[in-house]
């Protein structure tokens, strides 16, 4: 059996060993319940990765989705009083604008995606530490159960974090395996000059595939800074690297063009097990990030399609 | 002596290269010919150490060797001229001369420049060219550059003891008459010291410079000829299969044209490519832009796509003057284009056959943005089926389809969404005689059921064979136009004399 044909696997795989390894030594991790509050928890997380899917499967990446979480947890904080709900428009259209200028800066300046979206992450950053006067917010309580307590809770057991993931996974999946949107994305990232001869407009497909990796990343910072009752520049500091990870251990390798939206969800799911492995070895929040470093750079290795780089990579 | 015995190539899907035997001996030039796909490149590569052989043996002198890489094929004495210009545009003579063996001229980290100017000079005295080594190559002529690279190549002669083996690749392709002859007697006298293979498709100059030619089809030599047994018509026999008539281009097919414009030209200029271009292409014309490289073929098919843009001059296409340049716009008045990199820009590698066809035109299989894959897939059955593409069905990725079959889903997809303005950018290259008989077929078809063709083809014979009308184009400049009605084609010597 060759590599190639077991490649598309390979995350499946991974995670039913991972779990299995940690579950085995301890039983604990693999109790239903405990198991389901997991999951819940990470569900930002999977949000700002599912975003995130769509840059890199055109080929791109967006390395702003952190300081945009950031950015949308000074924003929800400081602006629930004034627009109740209304500040999730207000925060999603936050994240949109940004994605869709570092697009714009890819396609019409031709600046490379990595260092438009690192870029427009600073400038989300010190937006967000002008907006909060470099302190940390926190919500008023009886505002945020109004607005947006019907975030947490359950139904028949399953916490509404969960629904909501589901959902946007669902329309994720939707918009990239049934819409034309859909297929576009995949002719970019698969070949791009390709698209250009079958008179794509491709600027445009890569703009709103970076708008839909900020709005996502809106909406998980939303979600967490709910979740956490307040907002500040450095709130949601170390979704990034745990984002890629995700994508990318998930299967949708930084040239693009395969794996996709549920990919990510397997990719997030094999992120939460590595780190309830690292709690339970005991290693620490620093060296936990060492630890995601290595997979990183290993799950790009495997991912990674050669043959599309022609041996120049710089 | 070189030699290659039974050797073997494969590739995932195709043998390259059947049990190839080769022999050069000392100062011998060996011709090397074949259709495009016949396995000449792979062959070269072969050679030149770009690729290892899956079997039988390389031998030089009659020891076996075996290269890793083009360095270690160069350390025995083995060197490649390339057609498609090797050189570092932005070096000047002498680095490119020199590129990855400075180190002779470096002392305490530093180079030399006075050494390396003197040893470029020694050099290009060798290949006849009188210019200063600190030149920038963009600056020279091609042919010029063409005559660095064989300068280049020939640094081997101090490098290595023994004989030298050297590859031209096409060399002539970019020359003058009178370069070439300088091309020719220069290598004759090279022979002192090296034996060449020479690969042209220009078969009245291998037989005029080799002592053997090795015909190649399908990947196998199919016959080897001396020079004095060796004519164009006997060559061309081996290389086909059969004798090539006029009905290999479906030249009885060809009918006059219709009078409806539906692209015109009116003193057209672009920035840099091409200046004062001026045509009309009627519904059922097949015209030809011919052209040596750089001539601004591909610019002129590229603009009428919509991807570049020209600085001046009106551009119509049915009836609409264009103003602002896109593809899609272009597609959407019935512009399709079959682009020379089929698997790069033709197809999309990676999916599959029904999402290839359908991706020019998918505002006509979906509702509101949703896909209706069912339709898509009943378009590909039936596209499949017309042009006879050989698929499993049509999950398949295109990627893993030969490059016939690829082109058929690349004119699938155009033919099927309605254009009826096809750009045609080397339809042919790569693909086998039966596959590239498809394609003309194809083409005569289009013309049949009312739609226009601009053609780059691959070959002069082709674009001859193929086209209604050729226009002749030398350095972005519109030269001579010819008519092409059956029994009163041009010949190839009329249009090469335009070209260049």
């Amino acid at each position: 059996m060759r590599f190639e044909s077991v490649k598309p696997y390979l995350p499946w795989i991974t995670l039913v060993i991972l779990a299995l390894s940690v579950g085995i030594a301890n039983p604990a991790f693999l109790n239903p319940a405990g198991l389901i509050d997991l999951v819940a928890d990470i569900v930002p997380l999977f949000l700002m990765a599912l975003g995130m899917t769509f840059a890199i499967y055109i080929g791109g990446i967006d390395l702003s989705v952190q300081q945009l979480g950031n950015l949308v947890t000074v924003i929800a904080t400081v602006y629930l009083a004034k627009f109740g709900i209304g500040v999730a428009l207000i925060c999603a259209i936050a994240g949109f604008v940004f994605g869709t200028i570092s697009g714009f800066v890819t396609t019409r300046l031709y600046v490379p995606s990595f260092v438009s979206t690192l870029a427009m992450g600073f400038v989300a950053l010190s937006g967000a530490k002008y907006l909060s006067g470099e302190r940390a917010l926190s919500m008023d309580a009886t505002l945020r159960n109004e607005s947006f307590g019907w975030m947490f809770g359950n139904i028949f057991g399953i916490p509404h974090e969960l629904l909501i993931g589901g959902g946007l996974l669902f329309f994720a999946w939707f918009l990239q395996t049934r819409t034309t949107f859909g297929r576009a994305l995949k002719a970019v990232g698969s070949g791009e000059l390709a698209a250009v001869a079958s008179g794509l407009n491709v600027d445009r497909i890569k703009i709103l595939a970076f708008g839909i990796s900020g709005t996502f990343a809106a909406i998980a910072g939303l979600m967490f800074s709910v979740k956490l009752s307040g907002g500040d520049a450095n709130l949601a500091n170390g979704f990034l690297l745990l984002a890629i990870v995700a994508v990318l251990v998930g299967g949708t390798p930084l040239t693009g063009g395969v794996g996709g939206v549920v990919n990510t969800l397997i990719g997030t799911l094999i992120v939460l097990v590595i780190r309830a492995a690292m709690v339970y070895l005991e290693i620490n929040a620093t060296q936990q990030q060492m630890v995601f470093g290595i997979v990183l750079i290993a799950a790009i290795a495997m991912t990674i399609d050669r043959s599309k780089l022609r041996g120049v990579v710089k | 002596m070189y030699e290659l015995r039974k050797v073997d190539k494969i590739f995932p899907g195709v043998q390259a290269l059947k049990a190839v035997d080769l022999k050069a001996n000392r100062g011998e030039i060996v011709g090397l010919v074949g259709e495009n796909g016949a396995g000449k490149s792979t062959l070269m590569k072969v050679i030149y150490g770009a690729y290892q052989p899956d079997g039988g043996t390389v031998m030089i002198d009659g020891a076996t060797v075996r290269f890793q890489n083009p360095r270690q094929a160069m350390d025995h004495g083995i060197g490649m001229v390339f057609q498609e210009q090797s050189l570092i545009t932005n070096l000047t003579v002498m680095e490119n001369i020199f590129l990855g063996y400075e180190s002779q001229f470096v002392s305490l980290g530093v180079i030399n420049w006075k050494a390396m100017a003197e040893a470029a000079r020694k050099q290009l005295a060798k290949v006849k060219l009188d210019i200063d080594p600190a030149t920038t190559t963009s600056r020279l002529s091609f042919a010029q550059r063409q005559l660095v690279e064989l300068a280049k190549v020939l640094t081997l002669e101090e490098r290595v003891e023994g004989d030298l083996v050297i590859l031209l690749d096409e060399p002539t392709s970019v020359l003058a008459k009178e370069e070439l002859d300088l091309l020719f007697e220069l290598v004759r006298e090279l022979t002192k010291r090296a034996s060449f293979i020479f690969v042209s498709h220009r078969l009245d100059e291998v037989i005029e410079l080799s002592d053997r030619i090795y015909v190649m089809k399908d990947g196998e030599v199919v016959d080897v000829m001396n020079k004095n047994d060796a004519d164009i018509d006997a060559i061309q026999h081996k290389m086909v299969g059969r004798d090539v008539d006029k009905e290999y281009y479906r030249e009885l097919k060809q009918k006059p044209y219709g009078d409806e414009v539906l692209v015109s030209f009116k003193d057209v200029s672009h920035e840099e490519r091409y200046r004062g271009i001026s045509f009309e292409l009627h519904r059922g014309e097949v015209l030809c832009l011919v052209g040596a490289e750089g001539s601004g073929r591909e610019a002129i098919l590229r603009t009428v796509f919509g991807l570049e843009a020209p600085a001046s001059g009106a551009v119509t296409i049915k009836g609409q003057e264009i103003t602002r340049y896109n593809a899609r716009a272009s597609v959407d008045l019935g512009v399709g284009y079959v682009p020379r990199e089929r698997k790069v820009e033709g197809i999309v590698a990676g999916m599959n056959v029904f999402e290839n066809m359908t991706l020019s035109q998918m505002q006509n299989y979906s509702n509101g943005g949703v896909l209706r894959i069912g339709a898509e897939i009943g378009l590909a059955r039936d596209w499949i089926e017309r042009l006879s593409i050989k698929t499993p069905d049509v999950y398949k990725d295109c990627g893993g389809l030969s490059g016939g079959n690829q082109q058929k889903v690349v004119l699938a997809k155009w033919r099927s969404g309605g254009s009826d303005i096809i750009l045609l950018d080397h339809p042919t290259r790569g693909l086998d005689i039966g596959a590239k008989e498809e394609v003309y077929e194809m083409v005569r078809e289009m013309s049949d059921q009312g739609a226009a063709v601009i053609l780059i083809a691959d070959t002069l014979e082709e674009a001859i064979g193929l086209s209604h009308t050729i226009l002749v184009l030398k350095d972005g400049k519109f030269q001579k136009r010819f008519d092409g009605k059956p029994g009163s084609k041009p010949t190839m010597y009329d249009l090469v004399h335009h070209m260049i």
